[in-house]
């Protein structure tokens, strides 16, 4: 048996309390809050309390797909990586760059974020990039 | 202590031990292992405190055999004693280390000394309950006063759920809390004062004091205060103060042998 | 926010306008309650009769899309009464005359024709907000979700600026982020116009920096945003769309426009923790990991850039966002190779020098740091425009208001407002497959006033047809008076009841993008 105590962030609403994952045996089992940090010194809401759900949940996608003939197939991420990047590389070449546009998240890390408009304006060349904070 | 610690994690007496790490500057919960035996020179024992009873049930839960070892507050161990009477962790299988934090003739009314609420403000003051007000004080207002000034409390409440969900002896898998027919869910505020006198209701002959939930609630209610309230009746007709007393809640698991009977005043 | 979370305990009076805050930054409504309590003054301002306005010293209902009108109405009545900070006026902003005349403008008895507030209550807002210092400005949604949403932000900040409430402890204009990272994904340069650390594109010392550092010309001119991609879409201009971690057709206003936008595409790539309603129409789904499996850091509303710590391996194939991006792009020729996040932040920071430069892993530790952070030994920034505007002076926004652009009319009658509620988060991918969050509200609802529920005969839960110029949907009824009569909401996180149906895609900031989500005009009928 082994487990361990995570502090990280919530990641629900831009409040961004503290938080602390209970792992045991590799498992991701409890949320709590972080009593000492400086925004939300020990207390969370309903939603940051059960944070560990939705990262357990039965519904999240465990490997890439593929549409064909309609229908959704798991692939590798090879196969999955190639039929997308020659896709996108073929519409680039016929349709130019600003063919293509980039929604980034306001759910994923600031890193990624960076990343992801980097891959927009230098790998695809469009400044075509937005986020979901109008909506 | 750490050799202590470090003893029982060589010898197996203990297979996971319960304490707390400063990481970054902040203490925080900490399992110790037998593989990472050095780890235990950097166990502190406070200040501050989270339920470890409650990561013992869930270390528990994973593996019934599992031996844990933990730090224990006077707090933690009458929460033990409340999870051992309802079979919620086996006392064969929990090795404790006492942690001195109150002043041993105050135990009985369990008095943290880490339970300083802060002073309450002017508006709360005039309005609603200061947590620092002890059962009596609570008395001293008229019955509308009272009922006025716990509604108040019990209108700030955002159903985080925190006093459920931080609380060492609440462990049942449904929660009466999340019952349609019993509490309005899916909206706010909270069905007042249904939802949180459900609560305290089920605190009866359950809370051991520790203000756990007091020092989780968003809204600072006197929560604590509330269940003391209610533990004082439990104790003034049953004379059964938990956690403490080592013997079975006059309130029993549904299903078990109903034994609701008043014991005397002279009783034991 | 320009001030910090913990400085709203510190407010004299908190002014909440366009924000449920109870049930959607709860913790945050904690600091306003404790403010209150230490003795602070509360106004709150929400067409809604939300939670948090039981504690307010005033409280009022404006009328949807009523801002604009409503805040010019307060700042006459503080002029008139000389509670303005005519010094820091003086000192510190600019083009302060104009903006009286328009002011002028809206006296009271105009203000509650268009907003429905009472005088009274008017000149008690004013006087409670410009006499208790320092004042606390929240807002969320409510605010910008509109036509007039940068109008309605802008005259915030006037209402700030007119009692000397900005570059203050304790004070502030402090919008409200929806989700963890927002302000992350600003800062990161995730908009069409910007780079990270808001340095434009067009900028040829910032486009070179850029190009230089990333081996490749970045182009110049400004992009599309979301709400342009969409005519792009349909018009077939725009080929492709890859979308990560996001569900902007549950989010989208006008769900059946967004529909065919997207079905219009050659290639939709969505990357996501779920198969949400936008990656069900996708051509390829990346599975990617959730935030406790993986590095990384979020940056939060009070702009605090703190770091998330990887508790478990991520699930099955999925990989972490960063990690998939660095394979996408190796994929179409262009090499990212990282260790680690932190090396990506490494070079984030180094080119974000005024907000981020200062910022490692290891100065950021638990509790984080808040930007501006330029160097190693600066210790982050609790509030902002300390010592004067980041642009020279504050300038004072001349602001008519402009009625919302659809209202109740014979047709339909009733307004229709979206938010959410306290259980349930965004288009609830998350929170609704959590089971002790979905056991609060398993399915979509509309709250209606039991007058307007009585003249229509309807009952609790009876299924409604609601229907708007754009399309129409069933769902139960709730009766609550925490709607007025004549206006009805209904929450954005339930997918077979997608609110978006109904609100207005064509109406939306003309600056800002943002769609009018917080007014339609609906009609009802029981079935």
């Amino acid at each position: 048996m082994n487990g361990k105590i995570v502090p990280s962030v919530c990641s629900y609403c831009g409040t961004g309390c503290g938080v602390l994952f209970q792992v045991v045996n590799g498992k991701l089992v409890g949320t709590m809050p972080l009593k000492t940090h400086p925004v939300n010194e020990g207390k969370l809401c309903i939603k940051g309390w059960h944070l560990h759900e939705y990262v357990n949940s039965p519904t999240r996608l465990r490997s890439p797909l593929i549409k064909m003939n309609g229908r959704f197939r798991q692939a590798t991420w090879d196969k999955a990586l190639h039929f997308a990047s020659d896709r996108l590389k073929a519409i680039i070449e016929k349709y130019g760059p600003d063919s293509v546009g980039v929604l980034v998240s306001a759910k994923i890390t600031n890193e990624e974020n960076y990343l992801a408009q980097k891959f927009a304006r230098a790998a695809i060349g469009t400044n075509n990039v937005d986020h979901c904070a109008r909506l | 202590m750490k050799d202590q610690i470090k003893q029982w994690l060589q010898q197996g007496k203990v297979d996971i031990f319960l304490g707390y790490k400063m990481v970054e500057g902040h203490p925080l919960p900490h399992f110790f292992v037998k593989d990472r035996l050095y780890e235990v020179d950097e166990l502190v024992t406070g200040p501050i405190r989270y339920p470890l009873e409650k990561l013992a049930i869930r270390l528990a839960a994973e593996d019934p055999e599992v031996k844990i070892g933990l730090l224990v507050r006077d707090c933690n161990r009458r929460a033990l004693n409340v999870l051992f009477l309802w079979h919620q962790l086996n006392p064969d299988n929990v090795m404790s280390i006492p942690v001195n934090c109150c002043p041993s003739n105050l135990a009985d009314q369990a008095n943290c000394s880490l339970l300083k609420p802060e002073k309450a403000g002017p508006y709360k003051e005039m309005v609603g309950i200061d947590n620092n007000i002890s059962i009596e004080e609570a008395k001293g207002f008229d019955q509308e006063e009272r009922l006025r000034r716990w509604t108040y409390e019990f209108d700030k409440c955002i159903k985080c759920y925190g006093c459920r969900d931080a609380c060492p002896v609440c462990f049942c898998k449904e929660c009466s809390l999340e019952h349609h027919a019993l509490v309005k869910t899916g909206d706010l505020p909270v069905d007042i004062p249904i939802f949180h006198l459900v609560r305290a209701v089920h605190m009866a002959g359950r809370c051991i004091d520790c203000g756990l939930c007091e020092e989780a609630c968003p809204m600072d209610i006197p929560l604590r205060l509330l269940y003391k309230m209610v533990n004082q009746i439990v104790l003034n007709v049953f004379k059964y103060n938990p956690g403490i007393d080592s013997v079975q809640s006059p309130f029993n698991m549904l299903g078990d042998e109903v034994t609701l009977e008043p014991k005397g005043l002279n009783a034991a | 926010m320009t001030n910090s979370i913990s400085e709203i305990e510190e407010a004299g009076c908190i002014f909440v306008i366009g924000s449920n805050t109870t049930a959607c930054h709860p913790l945050i409504a904690r600091r306003i309650i404790r403010g209150k309590e230490k003795g602070a003054k509360l106004i709150v301002a929400d067409p809604r009769n939300i939670h948090l306005a039981r504690f307010a010293d005033v409280a009022v209902r404006h009328r949807l899309g009523s801002d604009v009108a409503l805040l010019n109405g307060m700042m006459r009545i503080i002029i008139h009464n000389d509670w303005h900070a005519k010094h820091y006026i003086m000192e510190r902003t600019e083009e302060f005359e104009e903006f009286c005349r328009v002011v002028e403008t809206y006296p009271p008895e105009k203000v509650e024709n268009i907003t429905g507030v009472h005088p009274r209550d008017l000149e008690r807002m004013a006087e409670l907000y410009a006499t208790n210092p320092p004042g606390s400005l929240l807002y969320a949604m409510g605010i910008t979700q509109h036509t007039t949403g940068v109008d309605n932000v802008k005259s915030c900040c006037n209402l700030a600026m007119l009692c000397g409430y900005v570059g203050i402890r304790g004070g502030g204009v402090n919008p409200l982020r929806g989700q963890n990272n927002v302000q992350g994904a600003c800062d990161m340069g995730g908009l069409p116009n910007v780079l990270p650390g808001y340095q434009p594109v067009g900028d040829p010392e910032v486009n070179n920096r850029f190009s230089t550092a990333w081996g490749r010309k970045i182009p110049d001119r400004p992009g599309l945003t979301i709400t342009d991609m969409v005519p792009a879409m349909l018009d077939g201009k725009l080929k492709a769309l890859y979308v990560i971690g996001e569900n902007p057709k549950l989010s989208d206003p006008d769900w059946n426009h967004f529909h065919h936008a997207l079905k219009n595409l050659d290639l939709l790539i969505v990357q996501d923790l779920f198969l949400s309603e936008t990656a069900q129409v996708a051509h390829v789904v990346f599975p990617a990991a959730s935030a406790a499996e993986k590095d990384g850091t979020f940056t939060n509303s009070e702009r605090r850039c703190m770091r998330i710590n990887k508790a478990i391996e991520p699930l099955g194939d999925s990989l972490p966002d960063w990690e998939i991006i660095c394979r996408f792009s190796k994929a179409i020729g262009y090499d990212m190779t990282y260790d680690s996040p932190e090396e990506i932040f490494r070079e984030m920071a180094a080119l974000t020098p005024k907000l981020y430069g200062g910022m490692t892993y290891g100065r950021l530790g638990i509790e984080g740091l808040m930007w501006p952070c330029p160097d190693n030994d600066h210790p982050g920034t609790q509030y902002l425009h300390k010592d004067g505007f980041a642009r020279g002076k504050g300038k004072f926004h001349s602001i008519h208001y402009r009625p919302p652009a659809e209202s109740p009319d014979d047709e339909f009658p009733y307004f229709l407002t979206t938010g959410r509620m306290f259980a349930h988060f965004h288009t609830g991918t998350m929170t609704r497959i959590s089971p002790h969050l979905d056991v609060q509200q398993p399915k979509g609802y509309v709250d209606i006033n039991p007058k307007d529920a009585e003249a229509l005969g309807v009952k609790e839960s009876d299924v409604l047809l609601i229907s708007s110029r754009r399309g129409e949907m069933e769902v139960p009824a709730r009766l609550t008076t925490s709607v007025e009569p004549g206006v009805v909401f209904m929450p954005i996180h339930f997918g077979e009841s997608p609110t978006n149906i109904l609100t207005n895609a064509d109406a939306f900031d003309p600056l800002a993008k943002i769609p009018e989500f917080k007014v339609s005009s609906v009609k009802i009928k029981k079935l």
